[in-house]
C-alpha cells in the first residue's frame, strides 16, 4: 500500500484561499434533528424522576393508569374555561406533591401545544370562523370589521385548556411511572401481550436508531467545512435527510430481523410471557377513591355552570 | 464421545446470490469446545445460526441430538421447546439480543417462553444476576446499559435457561480487557461444568483459553483445517491463508 504524496503533507484547509470558514447557526435539519434527540434523552432523565419518591411514584401503576384516563374522559367532557384551568392548576399541585421540578413539567407541557393546537386554533379566533363581538380588528370587508371575537378567544382557550390538562395527565403518569412498570400496568389491565411487547420494543430500539441518526449526522457535520446555510446548504440537507431515512431504513429492518431471530432462539413462537406482579395497598384505593370523586366534582360544577 | 451436532455438506446463500457456506460438514462431540476461526464474512455467524436452527441449509443435513433439524420439525412446539432448551446461542450484536424493555424481564424471557412458571422463573433471574454480578442492573432499562453490561445481559438470558451447547458469536469483540477476562473465566467454568460450546472468533489472543479445537474457514467460505487449537495456531501458512493474521504480523502465543 502506498500513499499519495499528499497525504504526507500537512493541510491546514481544503480552500486554496486558505480561508478557515465563518460561523453560521445550525441548519433546520440540524436543530429537528438535535432537538429530537434531546426530547429523547429527556425520556432517559425521566426514568431517574419515576424512580424517585413521591405522591404519584409511590401509586401502584394500575391505578395510576385508570384514574388518568378516568380523568382525562372527564376533562374532555368539560365546557367550562374556569373549571379547565381549575383542573390544569390541579395538575401541576400534583406534579408538585410528585417532586417534579414545576419549570420542567410546565415546559414539557407547554413545548407541543403552540404546534400542535395553535395552528389549529388560530383560525377559531378570527370572526370569519366564530362570528362574535371584535375585540382586535384587524381588516374591514363590504363595510364590516373582521377580526379576533370574545367567542373565538373563549372557544380557543377552552381548546388550549384543555389540551394542556390532558397532555399534564399523561407527562404526569409517564413522568412518575418506570416504562416497565406502566408496560406491565398495561398488561394487567388486559391489554393484549403483543401489542405491549410491540410498544416497549419501539420505545426501547427508537433510542437505538436515534443514536444512529445522530452518528449519522455528526459523521457528515465532522465532514462539512461549509455549514449548512443558504439555499445550496438546504438542497444538500434535504438529500442527507432522504439518505439517512433510506440507511436507517436498511438498519432497522437489518435489526428486527436479529431480533426475532434472538427472540426465537429462546423460544418465542407468537405468545409472549412477561414476568410481572402488583399489590394493591391502601394508599392506592384511597387515591382511586379521591380521584373518581375530583372526576364526579368536576362533571357535576360543569353541568352547573353550563345550565 | 456422544455427537451433539452434526452438519454434512451444508450449503447456504443468502438471497440465493451470496455463498456464506459451501459444502460445510463437521462434528461436535458433548463438552467440547470447537472456535470457529476465519477472517470476516466467511461464515462463522451462518453457520452458528443453522447450528441454532434459525436459517436453514439450502442443501445438505444437520443433525442435532441425533434428530435431523429441518423447518418444518421446529414449527412441532415439542420439538422445537426441547431444541430451544438445550441449545443458547449469545449474539455478537447484544442490542439485537437485549430487546425486553428492563433487564429483569430480559433474563426471564427464555424460561417463560419455555413454559417455566414465574416464581421458579423469577428465582432463577434472581440467582443469575447474583452469579453474574449484575443484580443492580436488574431494573434498568437496555439503553441505560454500557456494552459490557448488556454482553453480561446477553449472556445472562442464555444462560438462565440452563442450556446443554452454548453458541457464542465473536464473544470478546468489541469488550474492554476487564469484561473480556471476565468472560473467559466463565466460558472455563461452564466448560468445567460439562458445557458444549461453540464460539465464532478471529481473535487468536484468547484462543488458547477458549477452545479445546479449531474448525478453520477459508474466505471461500469452507472449511479448511479443523485441528486442535495448538496445532492450528502452530500452522503460520494456514492462519495467512485464511486471513486470521498477516504476514507481518507476529502471532502471540501463549505458553
Amino acid at each position: 500500500m502506498t500513499a499519495p504524496a499528499w497525504l504526507l503533507q500537512p493541510e491546514v484547509g481544503l480552500c486554496p484561499c486558505g480561508c478557515i470558514g465563518k460561523r453560521r447557526k445550525g441548519s433546520f435539519v440540524a436543530r429537528t434533528l438535535a432537538g429530537a434527540t434531546g426530547v429523547l434523552r429527556q425520556a432517559i432523565f425521566s426514568e431517574d424522576v419515576a424512580a424517585g419518591p413521591g405522591l404519584l411514584q409511590r401509586l401502584d401503576p394500575r391505578v395510576k393508569l385508570v384514574s388518568m384516563v378516568g380523568l382525562l374522559v372527564v376533562v374532555a367532557l368539560v365546557h367550562s374555561l374556569p373549571i379547565l384551568a381549575g383542573a390544569y392548576v390541579a395538575t401541576v399541585a400534583l406534579a408538585v406533591a410528585s417532586g417534579l421540578s414545576v419549570g420542567f413539567f410546565i415546559k414539557r407541557v407547554w413545548l407541543f401545544i403552540p404546534i400542535f393546537t395553535g395552528i389549529v386554533v388560530l383560525p377559531a379566533t378570527l370572526s370569519v370562523v366564530t362570528p362574535g363581538d371584535v375585540l382586535l380588528p384587524l381588516w374591514h370587508w363590504h363595510g364590516h370589521t373582521h377580526g379576533v371575537t370574545e367567542q373565538g378567544l373563549h372557544g380557543a382557550g377552552i381548546i388550549v385548556t384543555r389540551v394542556a390538562t390532558s397532555i399534564s395527565l399523561v407527562v404526569l403518569l409517564t413522568l412518575t411511572t418506570p416504562w416497565v412498570r406502566l408496560l406491565a400496568a398495561l398488561r394487567a389491565l388486559g391489554v393484549p401481550k403483543i401489542f405491549v411487547l410491540i410498544i416497549g420494543m419501539a420505545y426501547r430500539y427508537l433510542f437505538l436508531l436515534l443514536d444512529a441518526v445522530e452518528d449519522m449526522y455528526t459523521a457528515r457535520k465532522a465532514r462539512t467545512l461549509t455549514g449548512d446555510a443558504g439555499r445550496d446548504g438546504t438542497r444538500a440537507g434535504r438529500r442527507f435527510v432522504a439518505a439517512g431515512a433510506g440507511t436507517l431504513f436498511g438498519k432497522a429492518h437489518q435489526l428486527s430481523e436479529e431480533i426475532h431471530q434472538a427472540m426465537t432462539a429462546r423460544g418465542y413462537s407468537g405468545n409472549a410471557r412477561t414476568l410481572s406482579g402488583f399489590r394493591l395497598r391502601g394508599a392506592d384505593l384511597a387515591f382511586a377513591l379521591v380521584a373518581a370523586a375530583l372526576a364526579a366534582a368536576i362533571l357535576v360544577a360543569d353541568y352547573k355552570v353550563g345550565r | 464421545m456422544t455427537t451433539v451436532f452434526e452438519c454434512k455438506d451444508l450449503h447456504y446463500a443468502y438471497l440465493e446470490r451470496f455463498p456464506a457456506l459451501d459444502g460445510v460438514s463437521l462434528r461436535v462431540g458433548q463438552g467440547e469446545t470447537v472456535a470457529l476461526l476465519g477472517a470476516n464474512g466467511c461464515g462463522k455467524s451462518t453457520l452458528l445460526k443453522l447450528l441454532d436452527g434459525l436459517l436453514f441449509g439450502d442443501r445438505g443435513t444437520f443433525t442435532a441430538f441425533g434428530e435431523e433439524v429441518t423447518e418444518d420439525k421446529l414449527e412441532d412446539e415439542q420439538f422445537n421447546h426441547g431444541f430451544r432448551a438445550r441449545v443458547g446461542f449469545v449474539f455478537q450484536n447484544s442490542d439485537a439480543q437485549v430487546f425486553s424493555p428492563s433487564v429483569r424481564e430480559e433474563i426471564a424471557f427464555g424460561c417463560l417462553q419455555l413454559g417455566l412458571d414465574r416464581a421458579s422463573a423469577a428465582a432463577r433471574v434472581e440467582d443469575v444476576l447474583a452469579m453474574l454480578d449484575i443484580a443492580d442492573l436488574a431494573d434498568r432499562a437496555p439503553f441505560q446499559l454500557s456494552g459490557g453490561q448488556k454482553k453480561r445481559v446477553a449472556i445472562a438470558s442464555v444462560l438462565v435457561m440452563n442450556p446443554e451447547v452454548l453458541l457464542f458469536d465473536e464473544p470478546t469483540a468489541a469488550l474492554d480487557p476487564r469484561t473480556q477476562f471476565w468472560l473467559i473465566e466463565l466460558l472455563e467454568q461452564l466448560r468445567g461444568a460439562g458445557k458444549t460450546i461453540v464460539l465464532a472468533t478471529h481473535d487468536l489472543d484468547t484462543l488458547p483459553d477458549l477452545a479445546d479445537r479449531c474448525v478453520v474457514f477459508s474466505e471461500q467460505h469452507r472449511i479448511v483445517a479443523d485441528a486442535p487449537t495448538a496445532q492450528v495456531l502452530d500452522d503460520r501458512d494456514l492462519l495467512l491463508s485464511a486471513n486470521l493474521i498477516h504476514g507481518r504480523a507476529s502471532l502471540l502465543r501463549k505458553t
